[in-house]
């Protein structure tokens, strides 16, 4: 069979089989263990098996369940009640002012969670009910919260970075700090828009009423700053840790779980109660993510087998005769594409075995390309049909909001996404000054 | 549905319910582990050379043991287009359909995890490491968790077949 053929064989199945609505990662591992038994034959009915024996020696996959637990303990500890209540005084007077509260809500939390779900789960439970009460307009604040909490695998601690770490073979202080001024440009994308469609718009953010901020008084407004600190002692010394070398990676993740529990505790948020569902969320999310893993790793590990790399070489270079840029370029809309149906943890552990020797030999920074990933990622995160932050938005809004209002509010945050990838594909200084800097010191 | 069918689900959920309910605790112990690491390390000066290890095997324990109960409180993602606009019992149907999938992939993953024991027990296979721990038991450790999968998967099969006969097994 023609390598071509079983690209096309390989890959439409798999399209099928996740359209039948089997999980994700039942639709993935079938098709690979199929593939690996007709196209290998019966000895490597090992193979899948193999595949979890390669996860057990990615050490730093440990941070998934920390990182996910960490977040979960956060969203739990009240830590995120009080820092709303922070913004909601401060920027109250502004409008819109509580909608761009919520995107500097949400790079907070960013820096204490390494996925998107802990981010969604504040977002909907603390900051939504709130932002509608107030007369906030429903499509713009569900976008808000949607594109805000996918800063969560950009800003470090990020467990996609760590990922792409173990496959492209990469530091991830580095990544991490690399995603650190990409991401903080992208929320200040976010707020200029909020600012000025507020500005146009005034009924969409209303400022709050007089009366209720004279309420507040000095001495409240600067007790309330008080919320940052914890969530800025967690970070800094989880980061201040790793930075200077004295914990590895796993162990100052597990350093930031340990301070989301004291942090709860010290808030009296600790019932068992509350130790039980993190516990099992975190368990949960851990699980499924894991067994995308390994399913992607075993369908990767029968593609890549048959020469993948090789063939994808040639077809870009030879064949197309493409220039490093347009090679880069349809790279990009390959993962938009496939992001589009398949999860992008499974996208990543299939497809960047494959492009990532490509990029370094094209002389491409295989950082940076980690970097313009993870904003294609944010992206898939939150477009349909296969997005995580569109689910978690579905099972949490409340009935007000209907599925049109989910999937129009996010078309304005992509377009910002996608200007963000521009700009950090014209100038890619803006990724690798941070990284360059302090390992340059 | 045949009274043994019944029986089945109840005596498989129950014990995926109370071994994934253990198991979820082991985040805990992986926090210990990685926190006693770096204190020995850094303040008694003690490297320990047997942490990473454990926390990789900790983590297969957690993910592989926790399996059944993640199958059994829906964790895992759909993809949703078409699926998702489904009546629940078309769900079912469409689920007893696909199910042979999982359960094929499941079985494979049975397979190779009993030749690999197997092997790591009749070689005394060790991590090729300065501790170098012996691997059949971490590696019977995962291949009883997807046992336990492969048990929850065909539960839910069961499950899907009596909701679209119209009948609800709990």
């Amino acid at each position: 069979m023609s390598y071509e053929l079983i690209t096309l064989l390989m890959f439409s199945s798999l399209m099928v089989m996740l359209l039948t609505g089997q999980r994700v990662f039942g639709a993935i591992g079938f098709v690979a263990a199929l593939a690996a038994l007709l196209l290998w034959g019966d000895r490597n009915i090992e193979m899948p098996f193999n595949a979890t024996f390669q996860v057990l020696n990615w050490y730093p996959l440990l941070t998934l369940p920390l990182f996910i637990f960490m977040g979960y303990m956060m969203s739990e500890s009240g830590i995120a009640n009080d820092l709303y209540r922070m913004f909601h005084v401060w920027m109250g007077r502004v409008r819109g002012g509580l909608a761009l509260g919520t995107i500097g809500l949400m790079v907070i939390i960013s820096a204490m969670n390494g996925l998107s779900v802990a981010g969604m789960a504040i977002g909907a439970s603390v900051a939504l009910p709130e932002l509608l009460r107030r007369g906030y307009d429903k499509v713009m604040v569900t976008g808000v919260i949607q594109a805000g909490s996918s800063l969560g695998i950009l800003i470090p601690p990020s467990v996609v970075l760590v990922l792409y770490a173990m496959i492209a073979r990469q530091p991830v202080l580095q990544l991490w700090l690399a995603g650190v001024v990409p991401g903080l440009i992208m929320a200040a994308f976010f707020a200029i828009y909020i600012y000025i469609r507020c500005r146009r718009h005034p009924e969409l953010g209303p400022p709050l009423p007089e009366e209720e901020l004279a309420e507040v008084t000095w001495g409240e407004k600067i007790r309330l700053l008080r919320a940052g600190i914890i969530p800025f002692l967690i970070f800094g010394t989880m980061m201040g840790l790793f930075l200077s070398g004295i914990t590895s990676l796993v162990e100052s993740s597990a350093v930031g779980a340990t301070g989301a529990i004291i942090a709860a505790a010290l808030k009296r948020r600790l019932t068992f109660r509350v130790i039980e569902d993190t516990t099992r969320q975190t368990l949960a999310i851990s699980c499924m993510f894991l067994f995308i893993i390994l399913a992607a790793l075993c369908f990767g590990a029968v593609y890549d087998g048959l020469g993948a790399k090789n063939a994808i070489r040639t077809l870009l270079l030879e064949t197309w005769d493409l220039s490093p840029w347009e090679i880069l370029i349809m790279m990009m809309v390959s993962f938009v594409v496939l992001g589009m149906f398949l999860d992008d943890t499974a996208m990543l552990v299939i497809v960047a075995p494959l492009y990532i020797p490509l990029v370094i030999g094209l002389g491409f920074n295989p950082i940076w390309f980690g970097i313009l990933y993870v904003i294609t990622c944010q992206i898939a995160y939150i477009t349909p049909p296969f997005g995580y932050n569109l689910f978690l938005m579905r099972a949490m809004a409340p009935p007000e909001i209907t599925l049109v209002d989910i999937y129009r509010s996010i078309v304005p945050f992509v377009g910002i996404m996608i200007l963000t990838i521009i700009i950090v594909m014209a100038f890619p200084q803006l990724t690798l000054w941070l990284p360059n800097w302090y390992f340059g010191r | 549905m045949p009274k043994a069918a019944r029986v089945y689900v109840r005596y498989v959920e129950a014990v995926n319910r109370v071994v994934g309910r253990i198991v979820m605790y082991l985040i805990f112990v992986m926090i210990g582990v990685m926190l006693y690491a770096s204190f020995s390390r850094t303040v008694i000066g003690m490297p320990l050379n047997w942490a990473m290890e454990m926390g990789q095997f900790l983590l297969a324990a957690y993910y592989l043991l926790g399996g059944g109960y993640s199958l059994q409180i829906n964790a895992h993602v759909r993809m949703d287009l078409l699926y998702g606009r489904l009546s629940p019992r078309k769900m079912a149907f469409t689920d007893t359909l696909t199910a042979f999938c999982l359960i094929f992939y499941l079985s494979t993953l049975l397979i190779g995890g009993i030749s690999s024991t197997e092997y790591a027990i009749t070689y005394k296979q060790v991590n090729y490491t300065s501790w170098a721990p012996l691997l059949w038991p971490i590696k019977s450790i995962m291949t009883f968790g997807i046992f336990l999968m492969l048990l929850q998967a065909i539960a839910i099969f069961f499950k899907d077949l009596a909701r679209v006969r119209g009948e609800e097994i709990a």
